[in-house]
């Protein structure tokens, strides 16, 4: 009930809220302010899963066909976690706060590189929230350039590369084996 | 426009027309009755199919960027390629405003246009 009366006030004129108020006085009207009539036709879509593993609405009107990725709120999008063709535990590959790749942890990598068989790669930076929000985007920043070089040296393309620091956690913060899922740099293969 | 073009597009617009107002034809439905209601999920007619099976081409945009491209025998779909949270991804795939991939293989229906 809250929700729709909040968005009969957002959507509304100032001239439909005065007439919302005004039946509000009403005695026994006082439901007609979070309800109102929509014209409109029911259009069900179903899902399409992309190559990547996202997810898109799709709906087909006889000879029209219409389509659009689906989103959260805070506008990502809707994908299935098996597009994701490798996770780096960073502790595996870097020193505490380092962003120097080891080297076994170079020929790991280059190794996954050269056997994932994918057109390009997305190469995104995680951190536990040990430290400052702004410390943890620039050190998983520079770790997941560090990968992105192996990825280059040896003819890989990158197609994006970015850190997020501890804003996308995988587990809690709360436990230390969650903060080691944390530390991580995941890697997306696109084919 | 050459006149070989305009016989074509008039030829398809009959084609077309007729999908839309015959039952059983690529993309129709039981328009007669008023349209094919509310559930927008599957193609109906030729070829019917639920659109979760849809096969996907990548088009690039003018801007470099990719987007998932299907055509579907009449319909036609474009919906954008995302990272995973939500900003393009611009691939280097093909050059601008190319398609490529088999984005037609969903469909015994030849593309004529």
């Amino acid at each position: 009930m809250k929700r729709i009366f909040n968005w009969v006030l957002n959507t509304a004129t100032g001239g439909l809220t005065m007439s919302v108020l005004g039946l509000a006085l009403i005695a026994g009207q006082a439901q007609a302010q979070d309800t109102r009539v929509i014209q409109g036709e029911r259009y069900v879509p179903t899902i399409w899963i992309d190559p990547d593993g996202c997810e898109h609405w799709v709906m087909d009107d006889g000879a029209e066909g219409f389509m659009d990725a689906r989103r959260t709120r805070d506008g990502a999008a809707v994908c299935h976690r098996s597009e994701i063709c490798g996770v780096m535990n960073t502790d595996q590959l870097f020193a505490t706060d380092r962003y120097a790749i080891s080297h076994p942890g170079r020929a790991a990598l280059e190794n996954f590189f050269r056997s994932a068989n994918a057109y390009g790669f997305l190469i995104y930076g995680h951190t536990d929230s040990r430290a400052s929000d702004e410390y943890n985007i620039r050190l998983s920043n520079n770790r997941a350039n560090a990968v992105a070089q192996v990825a280059q040296s040896i003819g890989a393309r990158v197609v994006d590369v970015r850190g997020f620091g501890e804003r996308s956690p995988r587990a809690t913060n709360g436990t230390a084996e969650g903060m080691q899922q944390n530390r991580r740099v995941e890697i997306y293969c696109l084919r | 426009m050459n006149i070989v073009k305009s016989i074509i597009l008039l030829a398809s617009g009959a084609a077309l027309s007729a999908c839309v107002s015959a039952e059983g034809l690529e993309g129709g439905g039981p328009l007669a009755l008023g349209g094919i209601g509310p559930d927008k999920t599957v193609d109906r007619g030729i070829n019917a199919h639920h659109l979760s099976t849809l096969v996907a081409g990548i088009w690039v945009s003018p801007d470099g960027c990719d987007h998932w491209i299907i055509d579907d025998g009449v319909e036609g779909y474009l919906s954008p390629r995302l990272t995973p949270d939500g900003r393009p991804v611009c691939s280097g795939v093909a050059p601008p405003a190319v398609a490529t991939g088999p984005f037609k293989e969903g469909t015994p229906i030849p593309d004529t246009l």
